[in-house]
């Protein structure tokens, strides 16, 4: 019994489905194709799993060749849109590695850490340390050399000295000239932006997909954590009201996002602020329509501080 | 390097895909006429389309070197930047050491307090301490003071002014010659002319206000503080409906964030207290509600302790929660350790 993961890129949905049938492999490619032919397989095999609109317009130019290159046959040139159960466990086994809050609690929510390929999200009132968490995962990440992080900051709440802060905990024993330099590396991998509407926002991840597909190839350092501290204040102003185009771009930022995780096996992270909601109690804002968005939410409170470990504070 | 990224019309992409150019490599070297002649369109839709393609590889290029995206700097630029910058000092040591040093630049600050706390007497010792010159350890710029309530006094200013010149000069005795030069600037008239007072009488003047700030700071760059006391105020009696205020508010916050971070200064906002009922009890919280509370960068809380009056940080992203009691004297706000110097002196 095969399982079928079917990721159709313009309905942006997963349907897992269960089929008791052999996977049917698509055929070799003829040698006397033309040349328009060959350029779009040449697309299309770089790009794996990457289905678009596009790609079916190529398709209807070759129907019937499509048709008879199903049969069960040779070795398969061209990448198949879905994966089969098994191959997503092994990707996910090695791939998908988990990315280090640095705060342990956290870490053992999590099962790990942060996963790539997925978006969490960190849910709490006022002041009760989701900036810190962040800040935190950046460093912890950077310093395991996982790679490159990027913070879009709304609230301008980045603060570098915490960062430095951070990196003089981790390793205490060090001697001072080699503590300078790990604190150059470290924060040098650490890019910061700041965004202060929801516009800004759409355009930057837009900008980063773009980047990303490129960098692949040119291979270095690559991106592997994304924090947004705080989506929220950025999305709150726009939702809400008559009209419905702010729920609309809400559901856009969420979904660039999942599709950035999930295509660069990025690991991605962003805060949410609470609302008041019935009976006096605290709700996450952005409603029901964000909820299923994140694939992981954590709430913190107030009392989460007497829990975890923070490091020593240190004033200047 | 996609055709699908550029900013093409959907019928001309398709047909530029369909004759199989994917990539933006492959558009690189052809000529309008060939390319309007292989798609069959006009030869001025050809043209837009390779104009489109060269504009999104110049400016690929241009961003490649700085890393991921355009305009982002790397954390240790940051903090190379960060320590050099100086803080506002608000007049009471204890204060400023808990503040890491006084209000930081490129930050909202959000005081809150009862009535009576020292709220506007603290904006109006931020407004005259932003403007003590660079020798003496302030910024040397000027502020912006955003007026809802009428509770800004001229003479009080002057008083202020003129404690704070006095301390000044009385801290750094002035012998040398260079600051022969400063001590002419240190001129209570100079400091008054040095705020910038805007009287704000309905929520839409305020929003209009701060809309308008943006075209006020480019003209006079050398503004350091926008202080707007207080920013509830208005907020609390016109709106009926509390879904738009808080949408308008997240607005206002946003671009406030824009403008200090653009013009490098900092923003402080005072804010009015009221009762919320949690967990069975009354308790004193920031107006304007829990949304409000997101949209700054730090929080500061200003009560009474006591007989004392106390600051308490409770959000900042770079120092701890402490607290710090002040006083409020005839020169402004002063630390508590500073009166009993002078008492000894006498």
């Amino acid at each position: 019994m095969h399982a079928y993961y079917l990721a159709r890129k313009d309905w942006k949905r997963s349907i897992l489905l269960i089929k008791c049938q052999v996977v049917q492999k698509v055929a070799s490619e003829s040698d006397n194709e033309s040349a328009g032919t060959k350029r779009k397989k040449a697309k299309a095999e770089e790009s794996w799993g990457d289905w678009q609109v596009e790609d079916d317009l190529m398709m209807d130019t070759e129907k019937e060749d499509f048709k008879s290159r199903l049969a069960p046959d040779v070795t398969p040139n061209r990448q198949l849109p879905w994966l089969t159960g098994i191959e997503l466990l092994s990707d996910t086994n090695q791939n998908k590695h988990f990315l280090p809050t640095g705060l342990e609690g956290i870490d053992a929510l999590l099962g790990g850490g942060l996963r790539q390929g997925q978006v969490t999200e960190i849910v709490g009132p006022s002041s009760s340390g989701k900036t810190q968490v962040c800040l935190s995962s950046a460093t912890h990440v950077v310093d395991r050399n996982f790679g490159m992080v990027l913070y879009l900051d709304t609230s301008n709440s980045f603060s570098p000295f915490r960062i430095s802060c951070f990196v003089n905990q981790l390793h205490p024993s060090l001697p001072k000239e080699l503590k300078e330099t790990s604190l150059q590396t470290i924060m040098s991998n650490i890019y910061c932006q700041s965004v202060f509407d929801i516009f800004a926002l759409l355009d930057l991840l837009h900008h980063v997909e773009t980047t990303l597909k490129h960098t692949v190839k040119l291979g270095g350092s690559k991106l592997c954590l994304l924090i947004v501290d705080s989506v929220s204040s950025v999305i709150a102003p726009v939702i809400g009201g008559k009209n419905s185009q702010g729920w609309c771009m809400m559901a856009s930022v969420g979904v660039l996002l999942k599709r950035i995780a999930y295509e660069h096996n990025i690991a991605v992270l962003v805060t949410n602020h609470m609302v008041g909601g019935e009976n006096g109690t605290l709700k996450p804002a952005l409603g029901e329509s964000w909820k299923g968005i994140p694939h992981i939410r954590l709430l913190l409170s107030h009392g989460f501080r007497s829990y975890c470990q923070f490091c020593d504070w240190q004033l200047k | 390097m996609e055709i699908s990224n550029l900013p093409i019309s959907p019928s001309i992409r398709s047909k530029l895909l369909s004759k199989g150019y994917t990539s933006l490599s492959s558009l690189s070297s052809i000529s309008p006429s060939f390319l309007a002649q292989e798609l069959s369109v006009k030869l001025e839709e050809a043209v837009e389309v390779l104009r489109a393609v060269s504009d999104t590889t110049t400016s690929k290029s241009a961003h490649t070197p700085n890393g991921i995206i355009p305009g982002a700097v790397t954390a240790w630029d940051m903090l190379s930047e960060e320590q050099m910058q100086r803080h506002i000092s608000t007049g009471c040591e204890d204060l400023d050491a808990i503040l890491g040093g006084g209000i930081h630049c490129k930050e909202v600050t959000e005081v809150g307090g009862v009535p009576g706390i020292g709220k506007t007497q603290l904006g109006i010792q931020l407004a005259v301490n932003v403007q003590i010159p660079v020798e003496y350890g302030g910024l040397g710029g000027k502020a912006v003071y955003i007026d809802t309530e009428g509770s800004f006094m001229a003479e009080r200013a002057y008083q202020i002014a003129e404690g704070c010149i006095y301390d000044i000069l009385d801290k750094f005795p002035s012998n040398s010659r260079e600051f022969l030069s400063c001590k002419e600037r240190l001129q209570v008239n100079n400091f008054l002319a040095g705020i910038f007072y805007f009287r704000i009488c309905s929520y839409t003047e305020q929003i209009a206000v701060i809309n308008y700030l943006e075209n006020f700071l480019t003209e006079h760059g050398d503004v350091k503080l926008v202080i707007i006391d207080s920013v509830t105020f208005h907020f609390r009696q016109d709106f009926d409906d509390l879904a738009q205020r808080t949408r308008v508010l997240g607005g206002l916050s946003l671009r406030l964030m824009k403008l200090s971070k653009m013009f490098n200064l900092a923003v402080v906002l005072l804010n009015q207290v009221t009762t919320k009922f949690t967990d069975g009890s009354f308790q004193l919280t920031l107006a304007l509600g829990d949304s409000w509370s997101h949209s700054c960068t730090n929080r500061i809380i200003l009560h009474w302790n006591g007989n004392e009056r106390c600051a308490y940080i409770e959000k900042s992203p770079s120092v701890p929660s402490a607290s710090a009691p002040y006083l409020v004297t005839g020169k402004g706000i002063r630390g508590i350790n500073s009166n009993f110097k002078r008492a000894r002196i006498m």
